[in-house]
């Protein structure tokens, strides 16, 4: 078998994923394959980016987009497109990994939790629902307040605005699987909980678990984004799409380009998530166990 | 034959803990259960559905806790193992469940299936896996063929038959079938009560088959335990003997005989099955029996077993 054959036996087997079947549909293609082109752009951002993301060049501060600074500049002179490209690292790797640290705690607490029952369920949802009725934005502060602004902040800020999410579908999933007779048939083979819990229960409650992960994802950029602007996020001169946003605030009706293309760019990307979240639903056909979590 | 299996004065009660606005409640699903299985042989338990035939199955595999009692296998009493012993011993007490849809885990294939027994129990075959498994899938009527399959893609039989090639693959001595046949199609129904029969005589294995279906019961088992509102009732030595107790004899005048010159009139039961969270004082089935007497009403009949066809009646027939 040659590689070409081999690339096109693998992406055969990717379509037929339940992944790869959210990539089926035009939206599916559309949102995915922009997603990728994203998640490449801010991997090689400084390949990709035309200029020095803090390279200020005050003579040529709020120039209109044009050449060679497409997107204009700011009021640095800084070069709005390289920003908005090297944004786009910040805010998918603070998102992601935010997202990824609440999946992993709140599946292990939510799995737990359903798992054992009793006391410990109510202890653990009890403090993981307290987490909920705190706004996202005062999380941060709290933060903030111990660690100091920047990133670090906003990404265990973004870990705990979504714990609660997590630990819930995870129980609730739990819950439902524990009854039903193959967990009963595994347990009278002579089963350990351990086996239970690792072989049977968590690969069947991983899939609702990785979508709601995926929307979320959609739901951290823009939580970063609102830190961000608030300066509560990135620090200057990192560029983040929420910092950028806000420092154009300033010069609203002098340069809109400042402030409109990270908008534009936070907007699309969670658009996209969002759609290639449904798609992701659809080909799972897991509608019905994201409700009652 | 000893006795593979003693249950003694097996009990079970469930109860919901009260509140500010309800009442505790508690309910006997299984009532002093007592009764000897030797090898080798197949006792068949009847009764309604919520007579609690199927918790008394899980309570001998504890696979619930039992309230009271004890349960000897092998001459071990289960009940005094801990949680590491307990799951050594299930090997060689297995069980096939009545719902084939839902026994199996939906992302396993049937390869993993039938060979995750051996995985729980860190046992190496003496074959290579991928041999016992097919070995297995053919003792069951199965083509090894489908050993890739995925549960979805076979019929409620076939999955039924992985159920059963799942229990056996560690070859134990007890099966418990709780009610194996009951969600499948009638022609499915025969093959799995002839497969189960064929696995018996062939592995010498010893069966409690539960079942609500008598004429199945009679046609499969040996010896006869029937359940009423969680106490065994009556308990016939052999399927041919007469019923003693007036529940049993409607259970045996309820089924319907093909044979048109043999047919009769079938009196249904009066009356409804009393709650088990308040049963009345007395025998549970007075409310529906035609010999109920003052007596019945104030006093519970305890299982006699003098005659050798024990029965717990005030006025066996």
């Amino acid at each position: 078998m040659n590689v070409s054959q081999m690339a096109i036996r693998s992406l055969d087997a990717f379509a037929r994923m339940s992944i790869g079947r959210a990539f089926a549909s035009g939206v599916g293609m559309v949102a995915g394959g922009f997603l990728i082109l994203l998640v490449l752009v801010a991997i090689f951002a400084p390949w990709i980016a035309p200029f020095d993301y803090a390279a200020q060049n005050l003579m040529n501060a709020n120039a209109a987009p044009g050449w060679p600074h497409l997107l204009g500049t700011d009021e640095f002179g800084r070069d709005v497109l390289s920003r908005v490209i090297h944004g786009a690292r910040t805010s998918l790797s603070v998102s992601a990994t935010a997202i990824a640290i609440s999946m992993a705690a709140g599946m292990t607490l939510g799995a737990a939790a359903g798992y054992f029952g009793g006391f410990f369920e109510r202890a653990v949802m009890t403090v993981v629902d307290l987490t909920w009725s705190f706004p996202d934005i005062l999380i941060a502060l709290i933060f903030v307040a111990i660690i100091g602004p920047g990133l670090t902040s906003t990404t265990f800020a973004i870990a705990i605005a979504y714990l609660a999410q997590f630990t819930r579908l995870t129980r609730a999933q739990i819950v439902r699987l524990k009854r039903e007779t193959f967990i009963e048939a595994t347990i009278n083979l002579g089963a350990k909980p351990s086996h239970i819990l690792l072989k049977h229960l968590m690969p069947n409650a991983i899939a609702p678990v990785i979508v709601v992960g995926m929307l979320a994802i959609g739901d951290g950029i823009v939580l970063e984004a609102t830190l961000g602007f608030f300066g509560l996020g990135a620090q200057p001169p990192t560029p983040s799409w929420g910092a950028m946003m806000s420092s154009g605030t300033a010069q609203l009706f002098l340069s809109p380009w400042v402030i409109i293309f990270p908008g534009v760019a936070v907007a699309v990307t969670v658009i996209a998530v969002n759609l290639f979240g449904d798609e992701l639903i659809r080909a799972l056909d897991i509608r019905d166990r994201l409700r009652g979590a | 034959m000893p006795n593979l299996l003693e249950v003694r004065d097996l009990s079970k009660r469930f109860t919901s803990a009260g509140g500010p606005f309800r009442k505790a409640r508690s309910m006997h699903a299984v009532n002093g259960v007592s009764f000897d299985l030797p090898e080798g042989r197949v006792i068949g338990v009847v009764g309604e559905s919520g007579c609690g035939k199927s918790t008394l199955a899980r309570l001998i595999l504890r696979l619930i806790e039992p309230s009271g009692g004890a349960v000897n296998f092998d001459g071990d009493n289960l009940l005094a193992k801990s949680p590491s012993q307990m799951r050594k011993l299930r090997a060689r007490m297995q069980m096939v469940f009545q719902d084939p849809y839902s026994a199996i885990d939906p992302r396993y294939t049937l390869t993993r299936a039938v060979s995750e027994p051996f995985e729980v129990q860190n046992v190496t075959p003496k074959k290579p896996m991928a041999e016992e498994v097919a070995d297995l899938l053919e003792m069951v009527g199965l083509n090894p063929g489908l050993a890739a399959s995925y549960p979805h893609q076979i019929s409620g039989g076939q999955k039924q038959r992985v159920g059963i090639a799942r229990a056996l693959a560690l070859r134990p001595s007890l099966l418990v079938l709780d009610e194996p046949t009951a969600s499948l199609d009638v022609s499915v129904q025969a093959q799995i009560i002839g497969l189960l029969e064929d696995l018996r005589t062939d592995l010498g294995l010893t069966y409690l088959f539960i079942s609500h279906d008598l004429s199945l019961v009679k046609y499969f088992c040996d010896e006869i335990l029937v359940m009423y509102l969680g106490r065994v009732v009556e308990a016939l030595p052999e399927t041919a003997a007469p019923a003693r107790h007036p529940y049993t004899r409607t259970l045996m005048e309820s089924t319907f005989e093909p044979d048109p010159k043999k047919r009769r009139l079938i009196a249904p039961l009066e009356g409804e099955v009393p709650s088990p969270f308040d049963l009345p004082p007395g025998c549970a089935f007075a409310d529906r029996c035609p010999n109920a007497s003052a007596l019945c009403r104030t006093e519970t009949p305890v299982l006699s077993t003098e005659t050798g066809h024990a029965v717990a009646c005030h006025h066996p027939i």
